[in-house]
């Protein structure tokens, strides 16, 4: 074989300013042409030993401990700087929106090779040269910020590939994507190696990432190396509860357990209500229709309701009006045309802080909305702006901490907890205001599998708490995670180009595939496996309650290996 | 993410010319407007300035939201000025047509008086402010925003400075839209901006659930951005290729001529005190 175009050798390191190491004793080599997966939970070192490789630590990240060898093409990493590393590995961070530095893609993609002085003619030619590669070339011209979020991350890549590095680090990639813009970022990946380069991918979803054959796994737990090497041992290895792995493998590994040890019944079947029709109307939207500009309808003649006991995931397209029909559900936006009634009140009539007492909406990013000195005070600034008395205001905060298992952090400043904590004070904000229905813009982006998993339960769980009442009656998620909505949902609204064009269960609403491709979505191997065994299930589950419909017999069937590009 | 100014490629007489001869003919222009005090020369300024928007085809839609916060601002600051009788002693001595008023405030006399003198130099100020402001608005609102960066390395600022520059410009709208999503999610948790009362600390307390979120994430976007240009060589070699190329032709010549003589005209007219602060008390 030849040269390998990486080399790692007991690396480990260690951040200043902690006493653990983040990264301990990692070994592993890539050559030509190879796509390494490099998988575990958050924490659990993968974002460290990116930042070994690309140089960040220890040019950027300074006075950490570091130990070990990274060979690039044969030559140590430790002798370059950050420019000369620069050429021979490429970075794209996870999200193309902290990445581009750009106004237009063509900025965008000529700015590595603006600084490293090559001839302008030169740039020219390799911006078109690797926009014409990724299948771009109309966006050119285009405004970066103003791109969708598939765009942008073949944008960001364009960036780094343009500087023609040897090796190519993606940081979580599909992180921000729809379903569909995600396998098309992925079949431009294969083809990056194919055409010789060296890939190493950071991701969560796993299963997507075996769609294109990657040829080996390095799995990382708290700073360790727990496996190196084919994907075939990585899924025989790998713990479903922790990593999201195919359907088929994480319902055979828990059925297996399960027939190890008898009396485990694998995962509980998640309680998701009765869904539709049965409760209140808590909000209703009828034939609202909504633009900024009347040429470009941002929704068109959407009617539907919430009502009480719905747990509804919004699935569709970036751009599909999905954030926009919530934003009128809270009052944000108003419809030009149709109605919105909250409670029975037209929205119209009503102000957000009136209407804050339905509907509680929780942020994407807990940063747009954290700023008080304690978690106690955070969580108390909602029920005050509507208008709750003080001792209201302190049985809400401590129910709301209880819920959301936030104790001991009241005293602690929120912008000082970690992301998955932040996201619960987030929650709790919600929940201290008492509001009946819970929606949610993208709750598990950026999560690992295990975290995310917890996060949805705990918040499901709340249904069912509170003091004999729940504190939610509704609850509403929009999402790109297909797997997200079959396993939480009970109810479906699939959006595409404005239009709500399909509300149901998400046993009838993801039956039809040709209506998940109108709205870009892929098909993933846990709707599969459901749609196999829903003669025998009823329902739709997650593949850990799958495993009890799986006889030892399938359970042997179950193919191994890459999935099919779809 | 950085955003971009609400830029729209029109085919004008501004923005045909050299967005370098643009910026240095504004410095001029707006150089000179602060040297004059002359009311009638601050005048016809303020109608070259709204004839450049024009010249622009700046609609009343993109520009709305800018004025709407310059014209109350500088409305408050002239009014303040003009009855609180300060500013301006250095131009005038004397005061001629004393208007008196009384009036009660919280409790408190006030007798504010007007002088002939105070109402020329509030439309001074008025016309002067108003007059930078339509000329600066040029420059966002003119510049291709891929253009900032080679626009001021062709100032002379240096490599680094000048792509720091084409940031921290593209960095104001940017702030617009944090703004707004730091809003939407504080509105909906029920904080309504247009209700905060109480004094004036207390107010600029209330406004921390805006100033925060934005604040931080603006810190934190700050350091992404430095990861993301140190990953692809930023600052690394002694001089850098700008792929936008920018030439001067002869009417970019002719505008910074035309910029730099009226500069030089208007601080030899003020050296000989023709340009000086101008009451029409002849016709009273």
């Amino acid at each position: 074989m030849s040269t390998p175009t990486l080399v790692v050798h007991n690396l480990s390191y260690r951040y200043r300013t902690r006493q653990e190491f983040a990264l301990r004793g990692c070994s592993f080599s890539a050559y030509p042409g190879e796509i390494i997966l490099i998988a575990g939970a958050s924490g659990c070192g993968k974002t460290t030993l990116m930042r070994c490789i690309n140089g960040l630590i220890p040019h950027s990240y300074k006075g950490g401990e570091l130990s070990g060898n990274i060979l690039i093409k044969g030559e140590p990493v430790a002798g370059h700087s950050l420019s000369s590393l620069a050429q021979k590995v490429g970075t794209v961070l996870q999200d193309p929106e902290k990445q581009i530095v750009g106004a237009y893609v063509l900025n965008e993609v000529a700015f590595g090779l603006e600084n490293l002085a090559l001839p302008r003619d030169e740039i020219l030619h390799r911006v078109d040269e690797v926009l014409n590669f990724l299948g771009i070339a109309h966006l050119r011209d285009r405004e970066t910020f103003a791109l969708s979020g598939g765009e942008k991350q073949k944008v960001a890549l364009a960036g780094v590939l343009a500087m023609r590095p040897d090796l190519i680090l993606l940081d979580e990639p599909l992180a921000s994507l729809d379903p569909a813009s995600a396998l098309e970022a992925l079949e431009a990946i294969r083809r990056l190696a194919d055409s010789g380069k060296t890939v190493l991918i950071i991701e969560h979803r796993v299963e997507d990432v075996l769609r294109i054959r990657p040829d080996k796994v390095l799995y990382l737990e708290d700073g360790m190396q727990r496996y190196w090497g084919p994907v075939d041992g990585f899924l025989a290895m790998a713990d479903p509860t922790q990593v999201k792995l195919p359907a088929e493998h994480a319902a055979r590994a828990i059925r297996s357990r399960m027939d190890a040890a008898p009396r485990s019944d694998g995962a509980p079947i998640l309680d998701r209500g009765h869904g539709e029709g049965r409760g209140e109307p808590l909000v209703v939207f009828e034939h609202v229709d909504f633009w900024y500009n009347p040429e470009r309808p941002v929704l068109h003649d959407v009617s539907t309701d919430i009502r009480a006991g719905d747990v509804i995931a919004l699935l569709g397209p970036n751009g599909s009006g999905k954030t926009t029909l919530v934003k009128h559900a809270i009052c944000l936006l108003r419809p030009r045309r149709g109605r919105v009634l909250v409670a029975g009140r037209d929205t119209r009539k009503t102000t957000a802080a009136q209407t804050a007492r339905t509907v509680g909406y929780v942020f994407q990013s807990p940063g747009h909305m954290l700023f008080a000195p304690t978690v106690a005070e955070e969580l108390a600034f909602g029920p005050r702006n509507i208008g709750f008395d003080e001792t209201e205001i302190a049985r809400n905060v401590a129910e709301a901490v209880r819920i959301t298992h936030l104790e001991g952090l009241e005293p602690l400043p929120p912008l000082s907890l970690s992301y998955g904590q932040q996201r619960r004070v987030g929650i709790a904000a919600v929940v201290a205001m008492q509001s009946q229905v819970l929606a949610m813009d993208e709750p598990t982006s950026g999560q690992d599998y295990r975290h995310y998993t917890a996060f949805m339960d705990a918040i499901m769980a709340m249904r069912r708490q509170g003091n004999g009442e729940a504190p939610f009656k509704a609850i509403l998620f929009i999402t790109h995670d297909l797997d997200l909505a079959l396993s939480y949902a009970n109810r479906i609204w699939l959006f595409a180009e404005g239009r709500l064009v399909a509300d149901g269960p998400p046993e009838q609403v993801l039956a039809d595939d040709a209506l998940l491709q109108r709205c870009r979505l892929v098909p993933t191997s846990l709707l599969r496996l459901n749609r196999a065994l829903f003669p025998q299930t009823g329902r739709f589950q997650r593949a850990e309650a799958l495993a009890r419909y799986l006889p030892p017999t399938l359970a042997a069937d179950v193919p191994t290996g890459g999935m099919p590009m779809a | 993410m950085l955003v971009n100014w609400n830029y729209k490629e029109r085919n004008t007489i501004v923005q045909r010319l050299d967005p370098r001869a643009r910026v240095i003919f504004i410095l001029c222009a707006i150089v000179a407007i602060i040297l004059v005090w002359d009311l009638r020369v601050l005048v016809l300024w303020l109608a070259f300035s709204l004839l450049t928007l024009r010249l622009a085809r700046l609609t009343w839609a993109e520009m709305r939201r800018f004025w709407l916060v310059v014209l109350p601002v500088v409305t408050f600051l002239v009014t303040l000025t003009a009855l609180t009788g300060r500013g301006g002693e250095e131009a005038y001595r004397e005061r001629h047509l004393n208007w008196q008023a009384t009036w009660t405030l919280f409790g408190r006399s006030l007798s504010p008086s007007l002088s002939i003198e105070q109402l020329f130099f509030a439309a001074s100020q008025f016309s002067r402010m108003l007059s930078m402001a339509a000329l600066s608005l040029l420059i966002p609102f003119t510049i291709h925003p891929a253009q900032y960066g080679v626009t001021f390395k062709g100032l002379g600022l240096s490599d680094k400075f000048a792509v720091a520059t084409d940031l921290a410009f593209r960095f104001v709208p940017t702030l617009g839209r944090d703004f707004a999503t730091v809003l939407d999610a504080q509105r909906a948790r029920g904080y309504e901006v247009e209700r905060l009362g109480g004094g004036l600390v207390q107010q600029v307390r209330n406004l921390a659930p805006l100033i925060i979120p934005i604040t931080i994430g603006a810190i934190l976007g700050a350091e992404d951005i430095i990861d993301a240009m140190d990953l692809r060589a930023f600052g690394t070699r002694p001089k850098r290729t700008w792929v936008t190329q920018l030439v001067y032709r002869r009417k970019d010549y002719v505008l910074i001529a035309v910029g730099v003589t009226i500069l030089v005209l208007t601080i030899i007219l003020r050296r000989l005190g023709i340009i000086a602060f101008w009451v029409p008390l002849g016709w009273l």
